[in-house]
């Protein structure tokens, strides 16, 4: 660390505060980017499916270095196994494929390589980096400059900053420490398990299944991992189960219709972790301080998916403060409450239509009721004609 | 939250796959957490509600009751009444 006064401190080096933090280097603007990790992206709770509007969306350049399988389309199966197919090769064979002329819809990457890649280009825009750095907490000094508390490798110090970003994932502390109303609620917490397995073949598609008896209160999938690998997990809401993810997953592949396709698999990996179908935080911000992807909840509640959410997040937060740092105000709650309004702006106004809309389908009692909803919903919402399928 | 006793975590670490759920969950005001990442097993919880152990995908976690009783958690026990 060469310096100790920046213009913004990153806590989390995920897609959200990387994004942030190169998009404000490359404005000119001082940014110290820190995480906790040595290695970022691990362990990983992920599966990493992003689609290719929300790579190009924020500039980042798509490359092998992260890439493990490009993605054409969407099998969506209720609990029988009936499927409906998405597949963009069909729909519009002119425009995707994998010849070098088409384009895949999406990737599944690597989190761990995909998280290096984008610390790595916030570094080479001009952000300061550091790992092992951990956050402590942070104070108010005047109306535009806060203190930051970090220890790194067990050496414990504190820099200056206008601006906080608490960009630490589901299990934000930064948060916390300004007071923020974070806590989630078990019905909208999915406990998610999943296993990187060989021997299970997949067609380009992401594999999404529904039903009670497979993931109550969440889904099951199938993705594509590349080198013929294959990802197998699900989400369970814990309030909706007397079981556990890891009891599920188990059930899922010794019981359901894919059992013969599974029969063979072997399991590589094993990863977990929490996925939020949630509304946003309400309030994402407070003195000097911002919060950005899974800290402020910008996950779908639909999909779970986070990393496009977290992407287009963190572009909106270095927009807003490209424009607040700018003017040389304060950095106050009353200015940085502009951040959410432009949030809502961009996206939020739509992830809370889409809470709404998961709200009215888990509300159902009746069970059937319930993934007939939930299937439809999965089902038409991945469709071409999806007005949320820029989400 | 509970009017129930102060209780102690242990966390299974054999099972455990580092995958936060626990700290997310918690409604600690303040920071529960371990050096590694899951819910604090150093100190009591006086909130002592669970969520960490429902939330668990593998459960791992089990507590002691901090008034002597020792509670044993197999699969699944604990968990609330179901509901969606």
């Amino acid at each position: 660390m060469s310096k100790q006064d920046y213009d913004v401190v990153i806590i989390g080096s995920g897609p959200a505060g990387a994004t942030t933090a190169r998009l404000l280097a490359q404005a000119n603007i001082n940014v110290l980017l820190v995480d906790k990790r040595q290695e970022l992206g691990a362990p990983v709770q992920c599966s990493g499916a992003v689609s290719r509007h929300a790579l190009e969306e924020v500039d980042i350049p798509i490359t092998d270095e992260f890439i493990q399988e490009p993605i054409y389309g969407f099998g969506i199966y209720d609990q029988s196994g009936a499927e409906t197919r998405i597949d963009y090769r069909t729909l519009k064979p002119d425009e995707y494929g994998p010849e070098a002329s088409k384009k895949p819809l999406g990737y599944v990457v690597d989190r761990r390589r995909f998280d290096r890649y984008l610390m790595t280009l916030a570094e080479r825009a001009g952000a300061e980096c550091m790992l092992k750095t951990e956050g402590l907490g942070y104070e108010s000094i005047d109306d535009q400059h806060c203190r930051v508390h970090l220890r790194h490798f067990r050496r414990d110090f504190s820099v200056t900053c206008r601006v906080l970003i608490g960009a630490d994932g589901l299990m934000s502390q930064v948060g916390k420490w300004a007071g923020l109303r974070t806590h989630i609620k078990i019905t909208e917490l999915a406990s998610c398990l999943q296993f990187v397995v060989d021997r299970v073949e997949t067609h380009g598609l992401l594999e999404i299944i529904t039903g009670h008896e497979w993931a109550p209160g969440g889904y099951a999938w199938v993705f594509p991992k590349g080198h013929g690998y294959a990802e197998i997990g699900l989400g369970v809401i814990p309030t909706m189960s007397n079981n556990d993810a890891q009891w599920h997953v188990k059930h899922f592949m010794e019981n359901s219709f894919f059992k013969e396709r599974f029969s063979d698999s072997r399991i590589l990996e094993i990863q977990g972790g929490g996925v939020p179908l949630a509304h946003p935080l309400r309030t994402q911000y407070a003195d000097h301080l911002l919060l950005v992807g899974d800290a402020a909840r910008h996950v779908n509640p639909i999909t779970g998916g986070g990393i496009h959410t977290a992407l287009s997040g963190g572009a909106v937060a270095a927009g807003f403060l490209q424009e607040l740092l700018a003017q040389n105000s304060p950095t106050r709650a009353d200015q940085m409450a502009g951040y959410q309004d432009a949030w809502l702006q961009e996206l939020g106004n739509k992830m809370w239509k889409l809470y709404d809309v998961k709200t009215d389908i888990f509300r159902e009692r009746d069970i059937y009721t319930r993934d007939q909803k939930l299937y439809e919903t999965m089902s038409s919402y991945f469709s071409p004609e999806s007005e949320y399928k820029k989400i | 939250m509970s009017n129930r006793s102060p209780v102690l975590f242990d966390v299974g670490w054999n099972a455990c796959i580092n995958c936060g759920a626990c700290v997310a969950i918690c409604p600690q005001p303040e920071p529960f957490i371990s050096p590694f990442d899951t819910i604090a097993v150093d100190r009591p919880c006086d909130i002592a509600c669970m969520l960490c152990e429902d939330i668990c995908p593998v459960s791992t976690i089990e507590h002691t009751v901090l008034d002597g009783s020792i509670k044993d958690i197999p699969n699944g026990n604990g968990r609330s009444d179901i509901h969606p």
